[in-house]
């Protein structure tokens, strides 16, 4: 396959948004409809990405590379959703403040872990020998094929979240984030539903942990800084945390614009990638996010769900 | 105190309950039966707090709840609707992003009865509800909000329903149009009623019995019909 025309930084710009869009589309379901604040969303990432790479990569698999990476997959999807299952379970009938708490400190655990257990994480000097499993030729075209892939999951994850929305679930999801109590005189055991949703939303976010991790090849403890969470946070708060599309464009406007136009397209000197431009990108992120908390606090696309439906009774 | 006619739906006995150790009710004794039961008192007499105890949505700290025969104390707050029993709350009674019928629908998942069937009965009983049934509920006024917790209540075909204060705020026009409304429900659709209200006269009008609280006691327990003006002053420390 010819890949001249690609570019590697759009490859890798486009990945890193797509996973922070995937990310931000789960934390829409726990945050947008539900009102959970899962400050944890590097957690669940980062375990789900360990325990696929360390399974994957410890052990002799008897089989193909596809089989162990499904297994291994899988094994991280599960790992993550049980320890959704837990911290859901400790955090379910918390206040904000103890949902905040209880979310960080999970990720902070995850990071620990990840640093201390050398043996199995590889601690501070990382986990190699992840590998995609398949192999089309060039380095470039198996990252392009990851990329489509990847492109293809946050698009399924897309769709799933659009279908909530127009769903009796969507709506008790929607009706427990606003008031809980009048949902369980309602009859809605919300504790359960905020635990399943908990448990499904951090198996999505380990799956996109181990595809990351597959990505990277290499897996280490940078990867689980909270600047991961809050990449998820912003994209979200940006794009509209009521909206589904809201991820996709908070994603792509906020992540992509540096990550892919300015990256791959605008020829700054080279010198100035090193810490000019990423300096330039955190200060660019955050005078648009007080800009759209001060002029537009729904996010850019508000809550259209409100807007489309006065418009329908009103013209 | 006074009789229910035949078995009661509700039995409470001693209770107690409140917030963050505050006990507010303190040993509230009362039975309701087929009927509209209205709760009276000032602010702070316990109103709320007694309807939220009895929907499960305050743990309370003694006593017992027995509703159908069962005993309901300890259940949790979703279940207390699959029983049979409707809580309208005083505020924050809707779900304001969704629209009016989809809080209707919330409220219909209950019973084997279609749901198009409930919804038609409900907007019988409101017909506003039917022109308003795609706006955001958040958008609706005071009254309008109202009627659709009170709709939505009653799509779960409740056997008894709790309304807290459901006039508190609203226009004469509106408070006449409730308790017309409250009367329709028990005398058309058969439903038991407890009716927390501060206003006693439009209250003992509908009302079949009557419980007075004062400051987290029961009062009074009586006929409507033979609550005095005294004892109604009295129960409201005037």
């Amino acid at each position: 396959m010819n890949l001249n025309w690609l570019d590697a930084f759009l490859i890798s710009g486009l990945f890193s948004v797509v996973v922070i869009i995937g990310l931000a589309l789960l934390l829409h379901l726990q945050l947008g409809l539900t009102r959970i604040a899962n400050f944890g969303v590097v957690g669940f990432f980062g375990i789900g990405m360990y325990s696929f790479g360390v399974l994957f990569t410890k052990v002799d698999w008897p089989f193909g590379d596809l089989p162990a990476f499904l297994v291994s997959l899988a094994f991280g999807t599960l790992v993550a959703g049980l320890s959704g299952l837990l911290v859901g379970w400790l955090i379910a009938d918390l206040d904000e403040d103890g949902v905040l708490v209880g979310t960080l400190g999970f990720a902070t655990v995850v990071f620990i872990l990840a640093t201390t257990e050398q043996d199995l994480t590889g601690g501070a000097l990382g986990l190699g020998g992840l590998k995609f499993p398949y192999d089309v030729g060039t380095v470039k075209a198996d990252e392009f094929l990851w990329l489509i892939i990847v492109i293809i999951v946050v698009t399924l994850i897309f769709l799933y979240v659009w279908w909530v929305h127009r769903t009796p679930y969507g709506r008790l999801l929607i009706a427990t984030g606003a008031n809980e109590p009048l949902a369980r005189s309602l009859g809605k055991a919300t504790f359960r539903t905020k635990l399943w949703l908990f448990a499904v939303g951090s198996a999505g976010m380990g799956m996109i942990g181990a595809l990351f991790g597959v990505m990277e090849r290499f897996l280490a403890p940078e990867n689980l800084g909270i600047d991961v969470t809050l990449a998820a946070m912003v994209a979200l708060v940006i794009g509209g945390t009521a909206r589904a599309w809201g991820a996709v464009i908070g994603g792509f406007l906020i992540f992509g614009f540096f990550d892919i136009i300015v990256q791959s397209y605008i020829p700054f000197p080279k010198a100035w990638y090193g810490q000019a431009i990423p300096n330039a990108k955190l200060i660019v992120e955050g005078l648009v996010l007080m800009g759209v908390l001060l002029f537009r606090p729904l996010g850019i696309l508000g809550a259209m769900r409100r807007d489309k439906l006065m418009r329908r009774v009103h013209g | 105190m006074s009789e229910t006619n035949g078995t009661p739906m509700l039995e409470v006995s001693g209770l107690r309950s409140g917030y963050h150790g505050v006990n507010v009710l303190k040993d509230i004794t009362f039975d309701v039966g087929n009927e509209v039961f209205s709760v009276l008192g000032a602010n702070g007499a316990g109103k709320t707090t007694l309807l939220a105890t009895l929907a499960r949505l305050i743990t309370s700290t003694a006593g017992s709840i027995t509703f159908l025969g069962n005993n309901v104390t300890r259940i949790p707050a979703f279940e207390t609707a699959a029983r049979g029993m409707g809580y309208v709350p005083q505020e924050r009674g809707v779900f304001p992003d969704l629209t009016v019928m989809e809080n209707l629908n919330v409220g219909g998942m209950i019973g084997e009865r279609s749901r198009e069937e409930r919804i038609d009965e409900v907007v019988a009983l409101f017909p506003d509800l039917g022109n308003l049934s795609n706006q955001i509920a958040g958008t609706l006024s005071g009254g309008e909000s109202r009627m659709v917790a009170c709709g939505r209540a009653l799509m779960q075909d409740p056997v008894l329903l709790l309304l807290d204060e459901p006039t508190a705020g609203l226009s004469p026009l509106y408070v006449d149009m409730f308790f017309e409304k409250i009367a329709e429900i028990h005398q058309d659709k058969g439903v038991g009623i407890i009716l927390a209200e501060q206003n006693a006269t439009k209250a003992l009008e509908v009302a079949d019995r009557v419980m007075v609280l004062s400051l987290g006691e029961a009062f009074a327990v009586m006929d409507a019909a033979n609550l005095t003006t005294d004892q109604l002053k009295e129960g409201y420390r005037i």
